[in-house]
């Protein structure tokens, strides 16, 4: 993607809101925000319910138009970028999505190729293969002509990864991609999110509600109280007793993995230390 | 696991639906008062040699009837197609656009005041049917608006405003109850007498509307996928909304305009197709206008060996199959 030398792109923000308020009607749900998101990265959100996460990268993906401020996607206006020009930029991946009924995988994984589809819509030889590609790297070439209805929560997610992967774009949202699975497969569909960033350099963020999980995963943990953000850095330094009993109200205790030495917070009582 | 067998062998399947079709036409054309064999209609039709009565039957009277049945049959199916898709909602129908009642008030309206038209329909009610319908579309849409669409408010309003439609038509009829007997056959949509003169009115419609329709498959593909996903992938979800809405309406109002209010045509044709060939609109659609074409033609078929020798409007027997049909499709969904 980057014409430039490689070391200039390695600190370059791709995604980036400035002063952004957000709201709806007359509730405002992010005050003044701004946040620069850097090339190649994984960024994790994190915030109690109703913290505005999920409202933050909506407003990112521009799937909401901010009150005030701007989004810029790689230098350039959100908001004056025609919506397909920013869909071949950015994916975004919404909460629970709904398939229609009888849609088969293959169907859905399509459709990634509508931005960069040519005259009369019609899929040329390189959709073809972007979309075999997506369907390859989710592994579910074998589940290709099977209907949505018929996977499992798991099996179902890919697929919708998979939609978002055939879409080819620099930058992927995802909004709490590991809802309504069990653990093994939140585990799974974290790793493929994580291989997508290291082999193809994908910039990476989600809203995860797991904080164990935001802290193995992501290089980078933005944690966000009323609409503002609260703490931001390393999942390391960002992790702590403090930080979880302020905007958590959970007293916890914050360990070292035993396996590979990532935080791991163990909650053990409600309120304020 | 393997492709569907329909999806893998869709063009053969729409080749053979497209012989069935052809078959139907046959057998249509040579039902009626006077049978004709279905040897001698294929004579007929190309041009060899039958007698000179049985021509007239056939190139006069029953042709025109049956490609006014194909081209409304499935310009009824496309329009049942898309609304299925734009409102996510395989239980959607036409009628829910106010284009079919919005055709039949405007109609009925036409067909009461205007003196002398009672006996001769002609050419002008259909424009004025089509102008009805377009309206009844337009006011459905603005009243649903509200800074952006949802698809829920769209099917309210929809119902609502064809309720209140409806009840105009109701209250001219009772005004005038000495034309009801000819307002309601139209009002419950029939083929009875229709010839080219009405041929030559549907048809360009048909060539502008169903064209526009089919090539909508990939806006409503996406569109599907609900408004977040379908923004995403960078589609301007109003404006395909609106078009699709758009073509829909035309397709109603000008099917309605020239066969009259023929309802569950487009709630039938376009879930049986879902049944074969699945969802995606590229395949949907085509079938749909396929399925709807055939559904009327043999409905239309049935209804004219069965009604001998009162004449059973074809509107009338196609509501009777649907309300069963529609009861069990939310019966099956609840189960």
């Amino acid at each position: 993607m980057n014409r430039h030398s490689d070391n200039s792109s390695t600190h370059k923000t791709v995604l980036a809101a400035q002063t952004l308020s957000v709201g709806y009607g007359v509730r405002l749900i992010i005050p003044e925000l701004s946040l620069h998101i850097t090339m190649g990265t994984i960024t994790a959100l994190v915030g109690p319910n109703g913290s505005g996460k999920s409202t933050i990268l909506k407003a990112l993906a521009h799937l909401v138009t901010p009150k005030t401020g701007a989004v810029y996607l790689d230098g350039r206006v959100i908001a004056s970028m025609s919506t397909r020009e920013v869909a071949r930029q950015l994916a975004i991946l919404p909460q629970g999505p709904v398939s229609p009924e009888e849609l088969t995988v293959g169907e859905l994984v399509e459709q990634g190729r509508y931005p960069h589809a040519g005259p009369l819509r019609m899929l040329r030889e390189q959709d073809h293969a972007a979309i075999t590609e997506a369907l390859a790297e989710t592994n579910m070439i074998e589940l290709r002509h099977r209907r949505l209805d018929s996977l499992s929560g798991g099996e179902r997610q890919r697929a919708w990864i998979a939609l978002a992967l055939a879409q080819a774009t620099p930058v992927l949202l995802l909004d709490e991609p590991t809802t309504f699975l069990d653990v093994g497969h939140q585990l799974e569909v974290l790793t493929l999110i994580q291989q997508l960033n290291r082999t193809q350099g994908k910039t990476i963020v989600l809203v995860l509600h797991d904080l164990n999980q935001a802290a193995r995963f992501a290089d980078r943990i933005i944690v966000l109280q009323a609409g503002r953000i609260v703490a931001d850095g390393l999942p390391k330094a960002v992790l702590t007793t403090a930080l979880l009993s302020e905007v958590f109200q959970v007293q916890a205790h914050i360990i070292s993995h035993p396996v590979d030495g990532f935080p791991v917070c163990l909650p053990y009582a409600v309120g304020e230390a | 696991m393997k492709e569907r067998f329909a999806v893998r062998y869709y063009w053969h399947l729409v080749t053979l639906s497209l012989v069935v079709l052809f078959v139907l036409l046959i057998l249509h054309v040579a039902v009626g008062t006077v049978a004709i064999s279905p040897g001698d209609v294929i004579a007929a039709l190309f041009n060899q040699p039958v007698t000179p009565f049985q021509h007239i039957i056939v190139w006069d009277l029953r042709l025109p009837r049956a490609l006014i049945a194909i081209i409304a049959g499935a310009m009824f199916g496309l329009a049942g197609a898309i609304l299925q898709t734009i409102m996510r909602n395989p239980l959607a129908e036409p009628e829910m656009t106010g284009a079919t009642s919005g055709a039949v008030l405007f109609a009925v309206l036409w067909l009461s005041q205007g003196p002398g038209q009672l006996a001769q329909p002609g050419m002008v009610l259909p424009f004025v049917a089509l102008l009805g319908g377009l309206a009844g579309g337009g006011l459905v849409y603005l009243l649903s608006w509200q800074g952006r669409n949802a698809p829920g408010r769209l099917v309210l309003t929809g119902i609502l405003i064809s309720s209140v439609l409806r009840s105009g038509t109701s209250i001219i009829l009772l005004l005038r109850q000495d034309a009801i007997g000819s307002i309601l056959i139209w009002l419950i949509g029939s083929l009875d007498g229709r010839v080219w003169v009405h041929w030559n009115v549907i048809w360009p419609w048909a060539l502008i509307a169903l064209p526009l329709g089919l090539a909508c498959a990939s806006l409503a593909n996406v569109l599907q996928l609900g408004e977040a996903s379908a923004t995403s992938l960078g589609l301007s979800v109003t404006w395909a909304r609106l078009s699709l809405f758009f073509v829909a309406v035309l397709l109603t109002a000008s099917a309605v305009a020239v066969v009259g209010g023929i309802t569950f045509l487009g709630l039938i044709a376009p879930h049986i197709a879902r049944r074969i060939v699945g969802t995606d609109a590229r395949r949907l659609f085509l079938f749909s206008m396929v399925l709807g074409a055939g559904i009327l033609l043999a409905a239309d078929t049935v209804t004219q060996v069965i009604s001998q020798p009162v004449t059973m409007p074809v509107g009338a027997a196609l509501a009777l199959l649907g309300v069963p049909f529609f009861l069990y499709l939310v019966w099956r969904r609840s189960s």
